[in-house]
């Protein structure tokens, strides 16, 4: 166990006494700081990574679920209820000129006969 | 994760099933017009809430006044080349053409006579408020539609 101390010890007196007169290469610092930012820029998980881990841990839970699928449920009845008004509306104003079409000799033709 | 994976998916397919359901059921009387013999005296008979009686007599005007709107559809095409021939052949106002454009007025004036008449009476067969509305809604996209100009 005494002869690693010893090594330890010399060791520690050696670095002690070590002088480095070499100067640092131009830019040293701001190259460390760039290798620190794009190792913390490349430890952030991936947002694929976050989606899984939330879905995974999140969303089981019951009152994130139910509000999860009560939002998505409301979502799809709404955007069914306007587009089925949109359609209904463009069907019944595109009869209405038909029949405006079939008694009016003047009116202009439809815009795929034309 | 396969729990949440399964929430997930239960979400996104319930809402499709109610996009789907809301969007069918919220279009099935707009099919059933599109889908009908005659859709434009269908389309009438909705929005006009005409019973199967008064139904029954806009169809019969409808169907005595196509002929004869027909028969002015083609003077009025026979006319329209008259005058078009007309036109190509001269650079200045000529006696004929000045009769031509006449006999398209007097065309045109009787093409809305008889429409005018067309409307009145499918306007009598309607509940009186209903009628009413019928005429301004037709009034407005034909005869009184057409005096709007674009210099004002």
């Amino acid at each position: 166990m005494n002869e690693p101390d010893k090594h330890d010890e010399a060791l520690g007196k050696l670095l002690q006494q070590w002088r480095a007169d070499a100067p640092l290469p131009p830019g040293f610092q701001k190259a460390v700081w760039r290798r620190i930012e794009q190792s913390q820029i490349s430890a952030a998980p991936a947002p694929w990574t976050v989606i899984a881990r939330w879905i995974a841990s999140a969303l089981p839970r019951p009152a994130l679920a139910v509000s999860y699928v009560a939002i998505l449920l409301t979502l799809g009845l709404t955007a069914g209820w306007a587009q089925a008004r949109q359609e209904t509306a463009r069907v019944k104003n595109a009869m209405g000129e038909r029949y405006i079409r079939s008694l009016d000799p003047y009116q202009a033709p439809p815009p795929e006969m034309r | 994760m396969k729990k949440g994976v399964f929430i997930l998916l239960l979400g996104l397919a319930l809402a499709a099933a109610a996009y789907g359901c809301v969007y069918l059921l919220g279009t099935s009387s707009a099919r059933n017009l599109e889908q009908s013999s005659r859709p434009e005296l269908s389309w009438l008979k909705q929005e006009f809430n005409l019973s199967d009686s008064d139904f029954e007599k806009v169809c019969a005007l409808h169907q005595a006044y196509l002929p004869q709107c027909a028969d002015m559809c083609r003077q009025i095409e026979a006319q329209n080349q008259r005058v078009r021939t007309l036109l190509a052949a001269t650079n200045q106002m000529t006696a004929e053409i000045e009769s031509a454009i006449a006999e398209s007025a007097r065309l045109r004036g009787q093409c809305q006579r008889n429409m005018l008449q067309h409307f009145y009476e499918v306007s009598r067969t309607m509940p009186p408020e209903q009628g009413r509305r019928y005429l301004e809604w037709v009034q407005e996209r034909t005869l009184a539609g057409e005096g709007m100009t674009h210099h004002q």
